[in-house]
């Protein structure tokens, strides 16, 4: 489903010029889990925001269903973005002046689904992710988990093919972030393409294929065979 | 979409309810000071443009030349003989009114009786004003010599109803009059206001000196209506000579000038129109405008300030899909909710403000709530307002890149919009500053006129109209009145103390020339006691006295006019008054009869027993002023029952005088207090944004040691920086407009540095207080309080 190659980012500021991604060569196929580690710096988040489109690469390719998006102007971008990924990020990021519900609805509304439809979409995923009793609150007013499920709900309530994740269980405990983990894995299995950011191999357990980051560069690509072979 | 954005503009607001109320608030405070600044200057511009005919009535003006043919003054008074014979004589004239000068009459119905304001007229006048009649007959309520129209208010008073058509009213205690019409009151912004509208006719008949028709005796007002599309400036050129024409010896020629914009344009400058009233509206409009904007940059500053809080939601949305669109009208829509919000808060103000507001400028304003046009301008100035307070936040918060915002807690605060934020509180804080510096001025220069020696005891002194009996009866008032005990002393006059009533010119004198027959004296004319009762100062001479039956024919002269006269010795000499020689018995010291703002012409006091209209006494200090006052009354009454006893004290009529500067200092103090209120409100708010932006540092400092004072330094520093820029800049603007102000006046204070300094260390003390509140509140949060936050 994605082919990216030969993606290179460099970040300069007046004094220094980082190499961000350094060539990197990857391909993705529809239906798989997989994890990019890696030390702090080794371009992990640059990677995953590129191919989220929030960030332009200096140079490479990067296809989609054999659509080249590199090119593409911001409003073509965005479209883009919002017709078929969703985000999960480390910090949450829900909006704190909106309750769980209208959270989740916004992708919709900016997706310009009409009403009646859209309520029966959000009702659908909060039900799926067992936070229907929740509907109504706030943000603050829920557990980090819960929090968490909320913003995997608004990332899949547009039934995106990709999802992206950037440590999604970075700012959880661990029954929490093993909750969340068997979330997307779920989600996996149902046919979502999920591509994860993560520092915890625990986590990386989870996916089908882990690969391995330094400094700009793909270093190692693991098979993930308990996985695999579950899915087989 | 729309909906949602509402949800989050409410709950946003309340989320931050301090910095809310603060926004709301101020906005309220500007927005109410600007509505009411408005409806204070949409009343004087609306002056005299009420009637739907307006723009086609116009008032003739008479332009007075010198002997080369320039013109050296315009006036507004007419002749009697112009009038008819515009309406006659030329084209594009539909009708043509002479009018007098109103002043208050007695009109009575059996007991009931007022004084009101009076104005006599020819008939066209109701062809001319488009007043409303409730009862009567536009066509012929003026036919006959003793008709009579009255205002809706002088019937209530009179008769208690409106329904008074063809009932009979009692006028100056002579004649009855009939009722023939009723109309709605007058507008308070039109330059003609009566309350109750009597016939040339009439007019004629009791003052019989007016039937002669004359072209040099501008002693009336004259007002025309022009026909539909009549070419104005054609007719001012078709009547240029009329005046000279009929009388030769004038040097004068007529104009007509809109009477929409006299009230505002009445300064004239060689015959040409050269500001007026318009300069104390355009102020006016400045002050509403720098106001709301100082509201709105508060508004913004916060907007701004708030961006970090504001800045994850943005990133989120724009990585779910919002485009910058969406969220620009987001920001623009919460600052518009915020907007409404306050432009209620004002209007609850302005209808609580607006009685002290009226009482203060002497006016009657009002809204008028069924007006589309108010609604109009209400919306516009929200939805302006809303979107100027709006944009910058809304163009800036919509600009983040979304990875960055989300990505770093702290986004580093960009350097263009901390620039921005400064310019703004530096601009606010110049404002303020320059209004501070000017209130102070204009203060001092009303202090500095108002201690202008006056040149006579103003105190303890009143005066009345010589009404009815009065006028014959003046020996046996006075007896009465010093035998009462109330009053120490008494004379009559030709007007009154406090204003210039009269002048003349033609006195000749030995040694005068044929120019020194135009010298304009000013006159009042008297019988006996005058220097006695008032107190002016007497430096040769003495005053009129029953000892001297020569003195019929004497004069006193003021010293200016000695000095003008160029006389050695004043006293005994014998000069030519209104074409009788006379002899000066005595010269007094100058004192202020007319405005305190300048030298008065010189001034003649002649006797003439014939020509009273104004009864001054002097109070007898041992009695209370009440007290006497009551005793004062009861023996007028007395005397001439048929009129109510109108008592003014001459003090306060002197005080009248500087009642358009009074307003002046009143507003300045008023709107600049609330600029600088306004101004602080703002840096209240962004004190306590950077005191909160700063919750990390500072607990790490108290952690390291910092003490309470250090921190509270380290907190205000900035923003007194800002206010010192605001100082530097403002004082040589400030200056420059206050010496220009200032240089208008005959008699001014100067502009101290003792002012600036006051302003500057004013501004400073209460920009500290109002930071310092935040500071001190910082520095005393617990530090570990402080890191746990972060």
């Amino acid at each position: 489903m994605i082919k990216i190659s030969n993606l290179e980012k460099v970040y300069k500021t007046e004094e220094i010029e980082t190499t961000a991604l350094n060539g990197i060569n990857l391909h993705v196929q529809a239906g798989e889990f997989v994890s990019i580690m890696g030390p702090s710096g080794c371009g992990k988040s640059t990677l995953l925001n590129v191919m989220g489109l929030l960030d332009k690469p200096e140079s490479g390719s990067y296809k989609f269903l054999e659509t080249e998006l590199l090119t593409m102007n911001d409003r073509e971008r965005s479209n883009f973005r919002k017709q078929h990924m969703g985000f999960v990020f480390q910090n949450f990021n829900l909006i704190d002046e909106l309750t769980v519900f209208e959270n989740v609805e916004l992708p919709l509304i900016y997706n310009k689904v009409p009403a009646a439809e859209r309520k029966q979409l959000v009702n659908e995923i909060i039900e799926r992710m067992n936070i229907v009793n929740r509907s109504g609150h706030f943000p603050q007013q829920l557990s980090g988990g819960q929090q968490q499920r909320v913003a995997v709900a608004r990332a899949l309530v547009t039934k995106p093919k990709l999802v992206l994740a950037d440590e999604p269980t970075g700012n959880l405990d661990s029954s929490h972030g093993n909750e969340v983990m068997e979330l997307l894995c779920e989600l996996n299995e149902q046919g979502t393409t999920i591509v994860m950011v993560t520092h915890s191999s625990h986590d990386a357990s989870f996916s089908n294929r882990i690969i391995n980051l330094k400094d700009g560069h793909v270093i190692s690509e693991k098979i993930n065979k308990s996985r695999t072979e579950e899915l087989i | 979409m729309f909906r949602l954005n509402f949800k989050i503009a409410l709950r946003n607001i309340w989320r931050n309810r301090t910095s809310s109320l603060i926004n709301i608030s101020g906005l309220a405070i500007g927005l109410a000071a600007c509505l009411l600044l408005l409806l204070y200057v949409s009343y004087e511009w609306n002056f005299d443009k009420q009637g739907k005919n307006a723009a086609q009535v116009y008032q003739v003006l008479t332009n007075y030349k010198d002997a080369n043919g320039v013109i050296t003054g315009t006036g507004n008074g007419t002749g009697n003989a112009i009038g008819p014979i515009l309406k006659q004589d030329y084209q594009g004239i539909d009708a043509s009114a002479r009018m007098t000068w109103g002043w208050d009459q007695l009109i009575a119905n059996g007991t009931n009786s007022f004084k009101k304001m009076a104005i006599s007229a020819d008939k066209d006048i109701l062809n001319i004003f488009d007043y409303t009649f409730i009862y009567g007959d536009k066509r012929t309520a003026m036919d006959a010599p003793n008709n009579i129209i009255i205002t809706e208010s002088t019937a209530k008073v009179l008769f208690g109803t409106t329904d008074v058509l063809n009932r009979a009213v009692r006028y100056e205690n002579k004649m009855d009059l009939k009722v023939t019409g009723v109309i709605k009151d007058l507008p308070e912004n039109s330059s003609f206001r009566f309350d109750f509208l009597l016939t040339w006719a009439l007019y004629e008949q009791n003052e019989s000196w007016a039937k002669t028709l004359g072209w040099t005796n501008n002693n009336w007002a004259t007002v025309v209506k022009v026909s539909e599309g009549a070419d104005v400036a054609q007719i001012n050129n078709n009547i240029k000579d009329l005046i000279t024409r009929n009388a030769p010896e004038a040097h004068a020629s007529p104009i007509l000038y809109p009477l929409s914009r006299y009230h505002l344009y009445n300064k004239f400058t060689k015959g040409e129109s050269n500001g007026g009233n318009i300069e104390q509206v355009r102020l006016f409009m400045g002050l509403a405008i720098g106001i709301l904007l100082i509201a709105c940059i508060n508004f913004m500053n916060m907007a701004t300030a708030k961006s970090e809080k504001r800045a994850k939601e943005v990133g989120i949305k724009k990585t779910i899909g919002a485009t910058r669109g969406s969220l620009i009208s987001q920001f623009l829509m919460e600052s518009l909710v915020l907007t409404l919000c306050s432009s209620i808060m004002a209007i609850a103000l302005i209808e609580l403000c607006l009685p002290l507001f009226n009482n203060l400028l002497g006016i009657e304003l009002g809204i008028t709530y069924s007006s589309p046009l108010l609604w109009i301008g209400l919306v516009s100035i929200v939805l302006l307002t809303g979107l100027i307070a709006g944009s910058y936040p809304a163009f800036y918060l919509s600009s983040f890149n979304p990875i960055q915002v989300m990505k770093k807690k702290n986004t580093k605060r960009g350097l263009q919009s901390i620039n921005l934020r400064q310019v703004l509180v530096v601009g606010q804080f110049t404002f303020a500053v320059i209004l501070m510096i000017a209130t102070t001025v204009i203060y001092k220069q009303i202090q500095f006129i108002k201690d202008r020696p006056v040149g006579y005891n103003v105190t303890e002194l009143v005066e009345m109209p010589q009404d009815g009996e009065l006028s014959y009866k003046y020996d046996l008032l006075r007896d009465k009145l010093i035998k009462s005990g109330a009053v120490m002393s008494v004379f009559q006059s030709s007007s009154s103390m406090s204003f210039a009533g009269s002048n003349f010119w033609g006195m000749q004198w030995p040694g005068s020339t044929e120019t020194d027959k135009q010298a304009v004296f000013n006159l009042i004319a008297t019988t006996y006691n005058f220097i006695e009762t008032t107190g002016v100062k007497l430096i040769a001479g003495r005053d009129f006295s029953r000892k001297f039956a020569s003195d019929t024919a004497a004069v006193l002269l003021s010293k200016n006019a000695v000095k003008r006269m160029n006389l050695t010795n004043p006293v005994g000499t014998t000069v030519i008054y209104q074409g009788n020689p006379c002899t000066v018995i005595g010269v007094f010291e100058d004192f202020i009869w007319g405005s305190p703002f300048k030298t008065d012409n010189p001034m003649v006091v002649a006797f003439n027993k014939g020509w009273t209209s104004m009864v001054t006494m002097r109070l007898n200090k041992v009695n209370a002023a009440a007290a006497n006052i009551a005793t004062i009354e009861r023996i007028v009454k007395e005397i001439n029952p048929a009129y109510p006893v109108e008592i003014s004290f001459v003090d306060q009529l002197y005080a009248e005088k500087l009642k358009t500067q009074k307003v002046l200092g009143i507003l300045s103090n008023l709107f600049g207090g609330l600029a600088i209120f306004i101004s602080c409100l703002g840096l209240f708010g962004l004190a306590a944004y950077s005191a909160e932006q700063r919750t990390k540092e500072i607990g790490v400092r108290k952690v390291l040691g910092a003490s309470i004072a250090s921190l509270m330094q380290l907190l205000s520093v900035s923003f007194l920086k800002m206010v010192v820029i605001a100082i530097v800049i403002a004082v040589p603007i400030a200056s420059y407009i206050m010496n220009t102000w200032l240089k208008g006046f005959e008699f001014h204070t100067r502009l101290s540095w003792v002012v600036i300094a006051l302003a500057a260390v004013g501004t400073i003390a209460i920009a500290l207080l109002t930071v310092s509140f935040q500071a001190y509140k910082a520095a005393r949060t617990n530090p570990v309080d402080a890191l746990k936050y972060q």
